[in-house]
């Protein structure tokens, strides 16, 4: 039991840092279950592979924390979380709410994990807004840096800048721009 | 400081590569400067959602790449054994473990500074929560107090089984050096804390007495497992006087006190001493458990949902053997009929203090 704990902690380690072969191990392990059940309440098998996936998400986003330690499995954690989005999901579809299995225990675990998830994923939402009214060459050169992970090298010479500090001193003036305009974007 | 030079700094402090001298003029103009402090926090926090967006962006494209393949006819998968796995990541882990332990630095030197970032903001408006909250208590302490002689607070509470588990408000019993609850009857019956939350403000009491029964029979009401919708018409009893109380109103936010997900925002009349009464719908489901007005307003009350309150229950320990009432026995009564079960398992709450 304690190398199976020690694996999963192993594996969410190499989650966090974006690794793909561990990112592939959690995504198999767990799959059929929780689609089964996506699939068993109402949900497509598209719906249940969308459903799954935003559910790594988090759990991505949460293993960024360095003081985020999980309490449970892996397994039992993408599960309610992915409860918690299929529920949201299919509520927003219908008129008349879902309701989860009543007797489950497990549902109304993790609902803030939920619900942080669904304020990061605003808060992006308005960060990417500004980006796409920034205007070029600011959006091309923003979305190299942070999006693609770009070094400053590459962009200075894929954008034409004579040396990597002009590359930075335009990127600084982007930056600037993008909060003013990331700022309205926020107030309205 | 220039814009631009400022975003430079911002990017440097949140990699952790500006100098000591760097980092000490830039704590000497934080705290000289408070608007400059403002502007700084935000420039700070657009480069870290910029990060952390643009890092999830990448995390996102390969899981779908990975669910690509994965949809794809089955190849054997492999799996990672524990021995092999860890040769090859424990260099890498220990390296996450630096790196982690540095931006913690950085997130308390950000901390104290007293810089708004996107975690702090949240967490701001939870500490102007607490801050409100414990106000509201204190309101209602002071209104509640009063009157007794010797009862230093009263509230309401209400069964969780027949055989004397009850919830009310943590705020109503903390501190407290003995508290009974009063049934219908009027008799006295000596209760203890089996659990609370109180960031949540609940608490949950035992009656001392085995023989100890509410009612006839099993609770009557359940404990809705989701969130009504805005709108839905409640009803609530409690006992901001020694009779018991009828009010009725309705859901008018689905979140409550500064949009604690936690909580209802509701529209009903709620007076000191009915901290911790049930609110129901037509149907004889809880849904919240009052726990603090607005104090401006009259009609404007906040209630803690079902959901954080069967979190509670499921965090106590096993051989508490406290499992939420399944069968609802009101829903095919009339109002009347209900309230007149309810009687029965809502009970007023005296708290004893030195």
């Amino acid at each position: 039991m304690q190398g199976s704990q020690q694996l999963e902690e192993y594996l969410l380690a190499q989650l966090a840092a974006g690794e793909r072969t561990a990112t592939e191990q959690i995504y198999k392990q767990h799959y059929p279950v929780v689609t089964k059940w996506i699939q068993h309440n109402g949900g497509s098998e598209a719906d249940a592979a969308d459903v799954y996936q935003e559910a790594i998400v988090v759990l991505y986003e949460k293993s960024q924390d360095e003081a985020f330690r999980l309490s449970c499995k892996i397994g039992t954690y993408l599960f309610a979380i992915s409860k918690h989005l299929w529920y949201k999901k299919a509520n927003k579809r219908q008129q008349d709410p879902v309701s989860l299995p009543d007797d489950d225990r497990q549902e109304w675990a993790y609902e803030d994990d939920a619900n942080a998830h669904r304020e990061r994923e605003n808060y992006y939402a308005q960060l990417n807004a500004a980006l796409e009214q920034i205007g070029e060459p600011c959006k091309s050169l923003l979305k190299a840096f942070y999006h693609e992970d770009k070094s400053m090298q590459e962009i200075a010479s894929g954008f034409g800048y004579t040396n990597t500090d002009n590359a930075k001193t335009q990127k600084y003036k982007c930056l600037a721009r993008l909060r003013k305009i990331f700022h309205n974007v926020q107030v309205k | 400081m220039t814009e631009h030079s400022m975003m430079e700094v911002a990017e440097r402090y949140i990699a952790g590569s500006l100098s000591q001298d760097e980092l000490n003029t830039l704590k000497d103009k934080l705290a000289a400067d408070l608007s400059f402090a403002n502007e700084f926090g935000e420039c700070v926090n657009m480069l870290r959602g910029l990060q952390s967006s643009g890092a999830q962006k990448r995390f996102t494209s390969m899981l779908k790449d990975i669910a690509a393949q994965e949809a794809k006819p089955a190849t054997k998968g492999r799996t990672i054994t524990l021995r092999a796995f860890y040769v090859r990541t424990a260099g890498i882990a220990a390296g996450i473990a630096m790196l982690t332990s540095l931006t913690t630095y950085w997130a308390i030197q950000h901390n104290n500074k007293k810089i708004a970032s996107q975690y702090s903001l949240l967490k701001r408006d939870l500490e102007k929560y607490q801050r409100s909250q414990n106000q509201l208590i204190n309101n209602i302490k002071e209104q509640a107090t009063a009157p007794q002689a010797e009862v230093r607070y009263t509230g309401t509470g209400f069964a969780l089984s027949n055989d004397g588990y009850l919830v009310t408000n943590y705020h109503v019993t903390a501190g407290a050096d003995s508290v009974y609850i009063q049934n219908r009857e009027g008799r006295y019956f000596k209760a203890y804390t089996v659990g609370y939350d109180q960031q949540a403000d609940i608490a949950i009491l035992k009656v001392e007495d085995k023989q100890f029964r509410f009612g006839k029979g099993e609770v009557p009401y359940t404990f809705a497992p989701n969130k009504r919708k805005l709108g839905t018409k409640v009803y609530t009893l409690g006992f901001p006087q020694d009779e018991i109380v009828y009010n009725e109103g309705y859901i008018s936010a689905i979140n409550g006190y500064q949009g604690d997900s936690s909580q209802y925002r509701l529209e009903i009349s709620a007076y000191p001493g009915q901290s911790g009464a049930p609110i129901l719908d037509a149907n004889g489901n809880v849904l919240a458990m009052i726990t603090g007005k607005e104090e401006e307003s009259d009609g404007t009350t906040f209630a803690v949902s079902s959901k954080a309150l069967a979190r509670l229950v499921q965090s106590l320990p096993k051989d508490a053997n406290l499992r939420l009432p399944k069968s609802n026995k009101l829903n095919h009564l009339s109002l009347e009929q209900q309230i007149d079960k309810l009687e029965y398992y809502t009970c007023s709450i005296k708290v004893y203090k030195k």
